[in-house]
């Protein structure tokens, strides 16, 4: 930032500014006791505090829990999987760029599309079995399907920043395929399969529009749960919950990011 | 062999249907505050042993789309209203009712049974009646203001802030009636100028924008916003708590009168759960303990005994002889829905 120029200076923190005077707002107006509107009526938390006493929104919460936890443990793994064998394997060229692609595809996706796919898709297969009913095993098959491609991606940097060569000095020494990915690869990529997979838990917390269309009556999650609170009318306790998740989400990217930046030994 | 035993009991477990806990839970989908939920779900539990869970919506198209996406075969009771039944029906979303199973049907007041959207009763039985209209704050508005729509349509005559409603048919019908046209009008020249007048309205100042259902009343009362377009017994609610503040009335050029209906989706897990929800709720006293709470009106002729007196004198609730004259009946505008459809597609993307 020093060399750079002025405006380009203020330009970044009016942006910075922009983005984050909304949120700071939200927060502002949860712990304001005033029930409506902008004046100051002094410091409270019982917006908090109401919270955990509202069934439905406790409810929710669970839901967004059990979904974010499931969906990204599978999507981890698979995701995991996934980056190894796209870094790993010799492809040819025209392959390489394809999977490329591919792997790209979910995270450029507008959500609404991959949202509609799904609803079709999974109205097709509620003709063979009732399990696919909407509800939570939809939405964490939903889930899974875009984290896995976050997941595969920040694995993919990270092995690319490990190289191949510890690997290959493994296998001089007749360490067995196994044994070379538990005491080696694992390790080494650990940082970055965190980072996946808190990325993934963040998506898929904040996720609304999947979540919308594949919600059955037992599994609506916090973002619906806002939506349809806010349709019905404000109330500051809607804050509340918005800056807890805020919280939440903030602390879960910045520890992402912090991990996947960790130095190779 | 234990793998492939896993196997096939896994594969077995896909294919069963859950079919126990057949008639143990009973699922309502139904618009937000239209009944006292957790007292209805209790009485109910102790009346018949059945759980009740609740999903609320805001307006039928949102009611219809979660159907067509799959909801058609998880929800027992839905409460469409009588305009959306022809499209209901057409798609082979509801099953018949069995009316055997609903002796309390006789208890509805005649105007109800044979009706135009569904003759004999044979899908649906009525749940509540109202219409709609402006709720105002009698301190930001006055009374001479809210006599005619143009206290919304007109940008020159707005006297505050306010919300349209966010259902398709309740505002093109407002405007067309504005206009001075018929409400259920397939003229396409006369949608495209409700259309425009709405763009019109929305783009002015004084617009905070499209709420469902009860979202308008809540910004009200709340003192969010000066005037809503609201159902009158959303409104009547929070202008009994609060008459000296709140007001509702349907403005000269008239208003929308509704019946919403009870129904049963197609493939309903618990069907006989729901006919017991439908003839507990035709009770006589049950019905009246329902329109004492959430201020409509309602269509069970024995309940009328129990309702709350000063609310049967109340036009805003029961109408009178001119009030009614002032009002319609939405109908399904059968290939001209398309045209609707696009004009509202055009307002909210203007």
């Amino acid at each position: 930032m020093r060399n750079c120029h002025p405006i380009i200076k203020i330009l970044a923190l009016f942006t910075v500014w922009f983005l984050y005077l909304p949120l700071m707002g939200v927060a502002v107006c949860s712990v304001n006791s005033a029930r409506d509107g902008w004046v100051w009526k002094g410091f409270t938390l019982d917006w908090y505090v109401k919270l955990f006493d509202n069934e439905w929104i406790l409810n929710s919460a669970l839901n967004t829990l059990i979904l974010a936890v499931v969906s990204t443990a599978i999507a981890t793994v698979l995701g995991t999987v996934l980056a190894i064998g796209i870094s790993r394997f010799p492809w040819g060229r025209k392959t390489n760029s394809f999977l490329n692609m591919m792997l790209n595809i979910p995270v450029v996706i507008p959500d609404i599309i991959m949202a509609g796919s799904l609803v079709v898709v999974f109205g097709i297969l509620r003709e063979v079995s009732s399990m696919f009913d909407m509800g939570m095993i939809d939405m964490i098959i939903g889930h899974v399907t875009f984290q896995i491609a976050f997941v595969a991606l920040v694995v993919r940097s990270r092995l690319a920043l490990i190289g191949q060569d510890v690997e290959e000095a493994g296998r001089d020494l007749f360490a067995s395929n196994w044994y070379l990915m538990r005491k080696v690869m694992l390790p080494l990529m650990m940082p970055g399969i965190v980072a996946g997979a808190m990325l993934a838990f963040t998506l898929s917390l904040d996720d609304f529009v999947l979540s919308f269309f594949l919600s059955g009556p037992d599994s609506q999650t916090l973002p619906l749960y806002i939506y349809a609170a806010v349709r019905r009318g404000v109330t500051p306790q809607i804050h509340a919950l918005s800056t807890l998740i805020v919280l939440v989400t903030v602390v879960l990217v910045v520890g992402a990011e912090r991990l996947s930046k960790k130095e190779v030994a | 062999m234990k793998r492939s035993i896993f196997v096939v009991m896994l594969l077995l477990s896909v294919f069963i249907r859950t079919g126990f806990a057949e008639d143990k839970e009973l699922r309502i989908f139904i618009w937000s505050e239209y009944m006292d939920e957790r007292k209805f779900s209790a009485d109910f539990k102790k009346d018949t042993g059945i759980n009740v869970k609740i999903d609320v919506y805001e307006n039928n198209e949102d009611m219809l789309a979660k159907l067509q996406a799959g909801g058609v075969n998880q929800y027992d009771i839905i409460v469409p209203s009588d305009y959306i039944m022809s499209t209901l029906l057409a798609q082979k979303l509801i099953r018949p009712l069995d009316q055997t199973k609903i002796p309390n049907l006789k208890n509805v007041s005649p105007q109800f049974r044979n009706t135009p959207y569904d003759p004999g009763n044979k899908y649906t039985a009525p749940w509540q009646w109202g219409s709609v209209g402006l709720m105002y704050n009698k301190n930001k508005v006055s009374a001479e203001a809210v006599k005619s729509w143009s206290v919304i349509f007109d940008p020159s005559k707005q006297a505050g802030t306010f919300w349209l409603m966010d259902s398709v048919r309740d505002t093109m019908n407002l405007a067309l009636l504005y206009l001075g046209y018929d409400m259920n009008s397939t003229k396409p020249q006369e949608i495209k100028k409700a259309a425009e007048m709405i763009i019109a309205a929305k783009n002015s100042r004084n617009c905070r924008g499209f709420k469902p259902g009860v979202g308008g009343k809540n910004d009200v009362d709340a003192g969010a916003a000066a005037m809503a377009i609201v159902y009158n017994g959303d409104a009547m609610r929070a202008v009994m708590n609060d008459p000296k503040r709140l007001g509702f009335v349907i403005p000269k050029e008239g208003g929308e009168i509704w019946v919403d209906l009870m129904a049963i989706p197609a493939h309903a897990p618990h069907v006989d759960a729901a006919h017991k929800w439908i003839n507990w709720i035709l009770d006589p006293k049950r019905g009246a303990m329902l329109s004492n709470y959430n201020r409509y009106a309602t269509p069970n002729q024995a309940s009328l005994p129990y309702i709350i007196a000063k609310d049967k004198k109340l036009d805003e609730i029961y109408p009178g002889p001119d009030t009614m004259k002032r009002l319609h009946f939405t109908q399904d505008l059968g290939s001209a829905n398309r045209l609707v459809d696009e004009a509202w597609t055009k307002i909210k993307s203007h």
